[in-house]
């Protein structure tokens, strides 16, 4: 007896053209896909298939994308932008610190409106905003203290990096993962990794893997574009090729609790 | 005005340009390709500087307000047409904005420097008037068209910079205000380093021009401030305004970052 599935994300009829010369080209038309809570399903398919296209379009980041998507069963035009972007959250390949120290580039997200104030765009707490005392970087900190910065790397296996280093010092595997974990501290529903494991060794791509694996087991959905060979984490691979999604169903392997799933069309 | 006031004669500009004649020459011997361009560049200010004394010697002869708003107006629709062709790399659709902010700094000037501060009868007083919009615009223009190609500039070196500001849920303001930041402090740098250089490294050309006409200097200097000090302010101002309705350019309706062509 299958239950109908919770899905926490939905996306139906996602196309996105890129406009050339003169003319457009379409990248990918009518895609549908879904993603149940604590979910990981793999992304992959040939270079230039539109594989980012399709995340940074789930994160209505991409201007040439189109399609309609729900988060719980709410259609996408019920959020702000920013709003959807704080649940559905895009980590780009390209690990982009800034800031003097790694704490401060892991404490970039709370220096945004989105995460000071309940109301977001409320005119009037905007002003208030404006000549409030604390500047965002003092409620960043307040709101993210060090202590808890360092408590969450620990947990993740990032002993290894210290919060008072340059990013630019940083090894490419060690800004990797600070990038994931300022990512996985804002604590989206919905995570979009845009191959977070290029350019890494396996080892490193193997600690990414697992600091992954653990959000999911709290609840958190990921959809991963690779290019290695699977890991066993996911429990759908999907490949984008000419245009269309195909899945393929890990079963056996990973996690079970999803090998009773019907085949979505 | 008192004192002594010197003409200069047709003779006199004949020597300017004979000087510029003979750098040219110089210059063309040494084989350093900018002579043709100093001697054209010089013979058209002269004649667009002649034309502008003309012109205000008319429009002062009349005493009409209509005539002195007609040269203003003409003054600020060649301000938005050079501040465009300067400013590199921007996209098409900023004529409107340009022309809005600098209109906007110019009533601002208008009303008070002139009315609230100089006081002149006819309220007018194209004497005063028209100079002043000479400066105020000569400074934002160049300062806008400074701030408006490094912003567009910046957010394309800052393309990845932008992107995973708006995926960590970043407005599209908050997402471009560092390269606002940066282009206005470029292009008000000239106007703060001619604040802290006047009258220690350089006579500014109003203060110089007074005391030449025979002005009290203690006067010309007061003035000088006045006009330094509100060029500065309303520089930023323009700046700052330009940028607020420009920097919606560079997204779409939902905070998307759409690059711009070149």
């Amino acid at each position: 007896m299958v239950e109908p599935m919770q899905y926490v994300f939905e996306a139906s009829d996602m196309s996105c053209e890129v406009p050339e010369a003169d003319s457009f080209k379409t990248i990918f038309e009518g895609l549908s896909f879904a993603i149940g809570r604590g979910e990981i399903v793999d992304l992959v398919g040939p270079s230039g298939s539109g594989k980012s296209s399709l995340l940074t379009a789930f994160a209505q980041l991409n201007p040439h994308a189109r399609g309609s998507m729900k988060l719980d069963g709410r259609a996408a035009d019920e959020f702000t932008p920013q709003q959807w972007r704080r649940q559905v959250a895009y980590l780009p390949q390209k690990a982009l610190l800034t800031g003097s120290t790694v704490a401060e580039a892991i404490r970039l997200p709370w220096t945004l409106r989105i995460r000071n104030t309940d109301a977001g765009a409320n005119r009037s707490s905007r002003l208030r905003r404006l000549f409030s005392r604390q500047s965002p970087d003092a409620q960043a900190r307040t709101m993210l203290p060090d202590e808890r910065i360092r408590a969450t790397l620990d947990s993740i296996g990032c002993e290894d990096i210290d919060l008072d280093r340059a990013p630019h010092d940083l090894s490419g595997g060690q800004a990797a993962r600070v990038s994931l974990a300022r990512t996985l501290l804002t604590d989206p529903k919905v995570l979009l990794a845009d191959e977070v494991d290029a350019g890494l060794d396996d080892e490193n791509a193997d600690k990414v893997a697992t600091i992954m694996a653990q959000s999911a087991a709290r609840g958190m959905a990921i959809i991963r574009i690779r290019h290695r060979p699977p890991d066993g984490r996911a429990s759908r691979i999907i490949t984008l090729d000419g245009g269309t999604l195909a899945e393929m169903y890990m079963t056996g392997q990973g996690n079970d609790r999803h090998n009773a799933q019907e085949a979505r069309a | 005005m008192s004192g002594n006031y010197y003409s200069i004669d047709i003779w006199g500009l004949l020597v300017a340009l004979a000087m510029v004649a003979v750098a040219a020459g110089i210059s063309g011997l040494m084989r350093m390709g900018i002579g043709k361009t100093l001697l054209w560049s010089a013979c058209r200010a002269l004649l667009q500087l002649c034309a502008m004394g003309f012109i205000m010697a008319f429009v002062i002869h009349s005493g009409n307000p209509w005539f002195v708003l007609l040269l203003i107006a003409f003054m600020l629709i060649a301000a938005v047409q050079i501040t465009l062709s300067r400013a590199k790399g921007v996209p098409k659709g900023l004529a409107g904005p340009v022309l809005l902010s600098l209109v906007l700094t110019m009533l601002i000037m208008m009303s008070l420097v002139t009315e609230l501060v100089i006081r002149p009868h006819p309220w007018y007083a194209p004497q005063l008037v028209v100079p002043l919009t000479g400066m105020l615009l000569g400074n934002t223009v160049s300062a806008t068209a400074v701030g408006l190609s490094r912003f567009f500039e910046s957010m394309r070196e800052r393309r990845d910079e932008v992107d995973t500001l708006l995926a960590l849920g970043a407005t599209a303001w908050e997402a471009a205000r560092p390269s606002m930041v940066s282009s206005i402090r470029l292009g008000l740098m000239p106007t703060t380093a001619s604040l802290a250089s006047a009258g220690i490294v350089t006579v500014p050309g109003m203060m110089a021009g007074q005391i030449i006409a025979g002005g009290d200097p203690i006067d010309a200097a007061k003035y000088q401030f006045m006009v330094l000090a509100s060029i500065a302010a309303l520089t930023l101002l323009t700046d700052s305004i330009i940028m607020a309705m420009a920097y919606r350019k560079c997204f779409t309706s939902l905070d998307q970052y759409q690059p711009i062509a070149k």
